[in-house]
């Protein structure tokens, strides 16, 4: 099994510093896999046979910049193979706010949820008239967990 | 590039070639498979093939 590595690339270079180390595989032969998760901007994980081999293929790569010398275990990195979801945490009538978009900073309730597309749809509560509007789980903040609570 | 929904590989197509499931244009976080079988990621990932996937399809 290989050992998983962090090496430190050029800020939103991640994927193409991944790409290239795929391409560098085809001389070394030791890299077996590549992780670059979204929540993390800078670094990536390299997984392979030694750090020497690594070091090696980032001294004339592009936007890589350092690998860390200290091995990650693969229970470290689990929460960013299996991602959650971004409504995993909301329910329906809870109180939120939104965080970007146009109705940046209004309150809303919410009416209802969308597991498979990660959206909520929501009701402004300043609005004269309840209008629903659907957004991204990740454009919402939440104020209370029910309306009154 | 657009993402599997089910199994996460990466394509260009509008379904999956390889399970035949309707791909997404919504998807984060990037992992390339070199060596499935001595590859810890791969594993826990339950992966068998090679190539480049998507982390979080929506």
């Amino acid at each position: 099994m290989g050992k998983i590595f962090v090496v430190k690339t050029q800020v939103g270079q991640e994927e193409n510093v991944a790409n290239l180390f795929e391409k560098a595989n085809r001389r070394t032969g030791k890299i077996h896999a590549i992780l670059a998760p979204k929540e993390l901007r800078g670094y990536i994980f390299v997984e392979g046979e030694d750090i020497e081999t690594i070091k090696t293929v980032i001294r004339h790569m592009r936007y890589a910049r350092d690998v860390l010398d200290k091995e990650v275990q693969i229970e470290e990195i689990e929460n960013f193979l299996f991602p959650p979801s971004a409504v995993a945490n909301i329910e329906e009538g809870m109180i939120i706010e939104l965080v970007s978009g146009p109705f940046k900073g209004e309150k809303a309730k919410v009416t209802r949820i969308d597991d498979a597309k990660e959206e909520i749809t929501v009701e402004l509560l300043d609005a004269m008239v309840p209008i629903p509007i659907t957004v991204r789980g990740e454009q919402v903040r939440v104020l209370k967990k029910k309306e009154g609570e | 590039m657009r993402a599997c929904r089910k199994c996460h590989i990466l394509t260009t197509r509008s379904t999956c070639p390889y399970c035949g499931e309707a791909t997404s244009e919504h998807w984060q976080g990037y992992m390339v498979i070199i060596d499935p079988v001595n590859s810890q990621i791969a594993r826990q990932m339950k992966l068998k093939m090679p190539g480049k996937y998507a982390l979080k399809v929506r």
